[in-house]
């Protein structure tokens, strides 16, 4: 295995050499670096030329140009990396840095949603191939897939920028619009859950009903201005949560297995009074360690208390804690809502990553730059569905037709154990391959998603760069994307070999 | 505001800006008491302004609010914009706000002296001589007095006697020409607050010279050096001796992204000062609360980097109070559509478009003026600017000159002693009958401009079908490289060049593009009496002289067809409609000219 690395590693490096030699003398030929001067009137343009050209090295040579470039990027293995100064001076390695940072925040969130999602979405309709919901639900992504970016943005900013914006100032529904919205809510829902006519009306009236119901009481409630959880619904949530995981896993009447989920929400009540205060002003440190405690000790809980069913207590347990850690956090974001909105009277902005000179406390900020983030996610995430849903589709069919499939169901095994641990198992090993590739793709940032949101990322540099014909920042760019495709490529073959024990070498 | 002659440099983001129209900086106008542009804004004023200039706002206190701009997407460079790595009219934006110049265009283009910091009058015209006199509250927001040593640091960098080492200009500046034309510099005690300065020869430009520029105790400090050592330093010549301090002007206010130097680097002596810059999204400034003139009415002003297409959404959303998208009739009509909630700021600019004939070797117009007034009368200018100007400003008008504007005070003397109006209106037959007189039915007219452009597509097409009915044989000869090294301009290969100049609102600037061998008469025209009243005109200081040889010239160019003018290019700004004191104005120095007056209303 290591030499199998290595020796890719070896392979990368010389393809990342060719390529940027490539790509720098198709750079610097891309155009005249100089073209906005020459239809200058001003009487020292020739000057103001030499000065650009003397500044840019425009009269070495291409492969000295090159040879420089390589110099001082060859520092990064001495840790003294330089990757020369743009047209305007500006060093690029701090562009770099803020471009890379911009670019990571926007696309690492709609990657994981997009993957996530999309898998979900192609196991769901791969189990109902060629149902109304398989049809439905392909129908809509290959529309989402095809979407112009820069179309969709619009769109998105219209109505669910401005439109809820606006509508936010007094939140209200008209009765047609809450019919509506239950008899939609229904019907997604029983096309969802499926099942006999019979089972479809009770689920579309039932939900149906609910809805009607829920949002005039939340209108009541002024929810959308003042939402509200608190301890009770937090306690209830989770309760449901413990109730319910114990069932799926080995049935409520399991006391190994109950007790101390329930002892984890008996626990989590507690610290969340305890901790009320320090989350009303955390930082990003404390809700990492929180989260990864809120995990760790009901883990360890379900292991002592768990006897012979300690793995499941304690992945139950760990589960319950976490819903109940993510619910606090949830109902410490409501009650930081009303003093958002008096901060940011329009919540979602339509440009750039965050509201300048915002000063509000930690929640505040974490509702503004996650209210900044929404659109630009929805759009990309939602453009890049389809591939993940149709692939993992594809792989789950095929996969279902695999002779040890047959032999799981004949042998007994219930439809559950038979798709999740034989079928989709087997079935996300090509889709590693498609989401390390995407990743490495987003890297080199969504030029149009950046630029129509107002966001400076990998993008932009490299597109700026190349207006330019400025070979800098688009040399910069190519390292990063460069070597993040060949390190992602590189994982997915080593992910391989963890999924899949056939490879292994 | 600050108005200066490094504008003549323009360069890299005069260029830029004007990309999409591919323009080439030039043109001028004479320079006139006060005049009306033909601005068709309906913005509301909080004080009614006299004359193209600045409105005089009375006794105002700062409001404790934010007010959001951009003037487009390009991030910002830093506190120097005079480099030619940072001379770019989006820099300009921010930092003019910040440091001001002794002189600023009205919105016409007129020249107004910045009366907050100086004042200051001619004494002599032969040699020129100008007695300048700062305003003794005038301070840095560092309570450092402006004096005579900031006026020396702005001399030793457009200085070019002035080399480092290897024989380079010291100070790396987009300017250089100001040590030979001035060649004593700013004389006075650089402590005090009076300076003259003596020019070589008459230079009817001396207003918008720059004599105010980054502050001379930051640059001497850094170059370890006292002000006062500076400043004699500078005066003897000594360029080693300020080789530090000339590398802190390069490259010491250039800091990574989203990091401003030091606060006590980059002082103020504008009416804001840089408060704060998130990298790629937006600079705050601040007001400068020891600023010694009118103080700024809003506290916070904060400008954004957004992309065009997001502009109008953003204002509609109130991410932003004041947008100034490139014009097209799509964003006018999104606009419009908003209703009351904004108010939306049309006009000329200073940057017009013309058809200029090529006067080389082998162009089809070259030596028959008979030629070149058949295809004047073909041009369908009146439909041009009906169908492709007026729909973004109504009131464009034709354009009959070249170095006055249809908006400026003397365009109709101009204009009425140079042209009669002969080609007004199309005259189809007229040009017919001339072209078979001449034999030369069929010729063929290669029209180049600078592709892809929509508008320019357009003009040629209308041309087209207008100048074939007359007998020519007119082509669309546009092409990505007309302007590049060896591309269709540099090789003449075109005989109509349709293509803009972008006026600076200097007075001489003209003199390179219409006498012979100067470097932006692409075509190579040559006259003898056009030569020679620019000559006259530019060595005069007399207004009443540059007048009469405008008149003179133009009628020349109009008798002679040099080119056929055709339109100003409009303008397009909008604002939210409580923001009062958005003003329109044609010159580059863009929307923001007048931002330290916005405020919103109550």
């Amino acid at each position: 295995m290591l030499k199998f690395i290595l020796k890719r590693l070896g392979a990368s490096i010389g393809i990342l050499f060719a390529a940027s030699l490539l790509l720098y003398v198709l750079v610097i030929n891309s155009g005249d670096p100089l073209w906005d001067l020459r239809e200058s009137i001003a009487d020292n343009r020739d000057y103001l030329m030499q000065q650009r050209s003397d500044y840019m090295n425009l009269d070495m040579p291409w492969y000295q140009r090159y040879w420089t470039w390589l110099v001082g990027v060859g520092g990064c293995f001495a840790l003294k990396c330089d990757l020369g100064t743009n047209i305007q001076g500006i060093e690029v390695s701090g562009i770099l840095a803020s471009a890379a940072t911009s670019t990571l925040r926007l696309v690492v969130l709609a990657t994981v949603l997009a993957a996530v999602i999309g898998i979900a979405i192609g196991v769901l309709t791969a189990i109902r191939q060629y149902s109304g919901l398989d049809y439905g639900v392909t129908f809509l992504t290959f529309l989402f897939f095809s979407l112009p970016v820069f179309w969709a943005a619009v769109m998105l900013k219209e109505y669910m920028a401005i439109g809820y914006n606006d509508w936010m100032k007094e939140p209200s529904f008209s009765t047609t619009q809450i019919i509506i919205v239950a008899l939609l809510f229904g019907f997604l829902m029983q096309v969802f859950l499926a099942g006999t006519m019979r089972r479809r009306i009770i689920t579309f009236a039932v939900s149906a009903a609910f809805v009607g119901v829920v949002i005039p009481y939340l209108l009541w409630l002024n929810f959308f201005r003042y939402p509200q959880l608190g301890p009770a619904a937090i306690v209830v949530l989770s309760l449901a949560v413990a109730l319910s995981a114990t069932a799926m896993s080995v049935g409520v009447r399991n006391k190994q297995v109950l007790y101390p989920a329930l002892i984890t929400v008996g626990l989590g009540l507690g610290i969340y009074y305890a901790t009320f205060s320090l989350m009303s002003e955390p930082n990003t440190w404390i809700l990492i360690i929180g989260g990864i405690l809120a995990v760790l000790i009901p883990g360890a809980i379900g292991h002592f208390m768990g006897g012979r069913h300690r793995r499941i207590a304690a992945s139950v347990s760990a589960v319950t804690g976490l819903v109940f850690a993510g619910l606090t956090v949830v109902d410490h974001i409501f009650r930081a809502w009303p003093g958002f909105l008096s901060l940011k009277p329009r919540p979602i902005g339509t440009i750039g990553s965050e509201t300048p000179n915002f000063g509000g406390d930690f929640w505040e900020i974490f509702l503004d730059r996650g209210a900044q983030l929404l659109l630009p996610t929805i759009l990309l995430a939602v453009i890049s569905l389809a591939s993940y849903s149709r692939y993992t589709r594809a792989s789950m069919l095929e996969v279902g037709q695999q002779d040890y499939i047959r032999t799981a169901r004949s042998k007994g095994l219930s439809e559950r154990t038979v798709i999740f641990r034989h079928a989709f198992r087997n079935a996300l090993i090509p889709i590693a391959t498609i989401a390390a590739f995407d990743f490495a793709g987003l890297i080199g940032g969504a030029v149009i998603t950046e630029s129509v949101f107002g966001w400076k990322g990998m993008g932009d540099m490299f597109i700026t760069g190349l207006k330019g014909i400025d070979p800098a920042p688009v040399m910069a760019f190519f390292l990063i994307t460069g070597t993040a495709a060949v390190l992602f490529n590189m994982l997915a073959d080593i992910f391989y070999a963890l999924l899949d024990p056939r490879i292994r070498v | 505001m600050r108005a200066q002659r490094i504008s003549k440099a323009v360069a890299v983001g005069a260029a830029l800006a004007l990309a999409l129209t591919a323009c080439a900086p030039g043109g001028g106008n004479a320079p006139s008491e006060s005049a009306g542009t033909s601005e068709s804004s309906n913005g509301s004023n909080s004080a009614e302004p006299a004359n193209s200039g600045l409105a005089d706002l009375g006794d105002i206190t700062t409001k404790d609010d934010e007010i959001k701009v951009t003037v487009g997407a390009p991030e910002f460079i830093g506190y120097n914009t005079n480099t030619p790595q940072t001379y770019s009219t989006y820099n300009s934006a921010i930092v003019d706000r910040v440091l001001s110049g002794f002189s600023y265009f009205g919105t016409d283009g007129v020249i107004y002296a910045n009366d907050d910091l100086v004042s200051y009058e001619k004494t002599s015209d032969d040699p020129l001589t100008i007695k300048y006199t700062i305003n003794p509250d005038a301070k840095w927001s560092d309570g450092t007095d402006i004096t005579t040593a900031d006026a020396v640091l702005a001399w030793a960098t457009q200085n070019a006697n002035l080399k480092n080492a290897k024989g380079k200009q010291l100070f790396d500046s987009v300017s250089a020409d100001l040590g030979d034309t001035v060649p004593k510099g700013p004389e006075g005690d650089p402590e005090g607050k009076e300076f003259t300065v003596t020019f070589k020869n008459p230079d009817p430009d001396w207003q918008i010279q720059s004599w105010m520029g980054a502050p001379a105790h930051v640059v001497a400090k850094q170059g370890g050096m006292s002000t006062t050592e500076f400043v004699e330093a500078v005066r003897a010549d000594d360029a080693k001796a300020i080789t530090k301090a000339a590398e802190f002007w390069n490259t010491g206010w250039t800091t990574k992204p989203g990091t401003l130097p030091d606060p006590e680097l980059i002082p103020s002596s504008g009416p804001y000062k840089l408060k704060s810059w998130s990298a790629g999204q937006s600079v705050t400034l601040e007001a400068n609360e020891n600023y010694y003139g009118t103080p700024a009415a809003t506290k916070t002003l904060t400008f954004r980097f957004v992309d065009d297409g997001a502009m109008v959404q953003a204002l509609q959303n109130k991410d932003l109070d004041v947008i100034s998208p490139q014009p097209t009739v799509d964003t006018l009509a999104q606009l419009e559509a908003l209703g009351d909630a904004v108010n939306i700021q049309k006009g000329d600019t200073l940057t017009w478009e013309h058809l200029d004939f090529n006067f080389r070797d082998k162009a089809a117009f070259k030596d028959s003026v008979e030629l070149r007034q058949a295809f004047a009368m073909c041009v369908p200018r009146e439909d041009i600017v009906n169908n492709l100007i007026k729909p973004l400003n109504p009131e464009a008008k034709v354009f009959n000159a070249r170095e006055v504007f249809p908006f400026q005070e003397n365009y109709d003397a101009v204009v009425e002693a140079s042209y009669d109006g002969r080609y007004d209106a199309v005259d189809i037959e007229g040009a017919k009958k001339i072209l078979e007189e001449q034999d030369a039915v069929g010729t063929s007219v290669r029209i180049g401009y600078s592709a892809p452009n929509p508008r320019r597509t357009d003009q040629v097409a209308m041309i087209k079908s207008s100048c074939d009915a007359a007998g020519f044989k007119v082509e669309d000869a546009g092409d990505p490289k007309f302007f590049a090294p060896g591309g269709t301009q540099e090789r003449g290969d075109y005989d109509v060049a349709l293509f803009a100049w972008a006026g600076s609102g200097q007075i001489t600037s003209g003199q390179n593009i219409y006498a012979t061998d100067k470097p932006q008469n692409y075509g190579e025209f040559s006259n003898k009496e056009v030569d020679a009243a620019w000559e006259r005109l530019a060595t005069s200081m007399d207004p009443a002289v540059h007048l009469e040889e405008t008149k003179n010239i133009e009628k020349l160019l109009w008798d002679e067809l040099f080119g056929i003018p055709l339109f100003a290019h409009p303008g397009l700004s909008a604002s939210s409609a409580d923001l009062e004191n958005v003003r329109h104005t044609a010159t580059q120095s863009q929307i923001v000219w007048n931002a330290e007056q916005w405020v919103r209303a109550e």
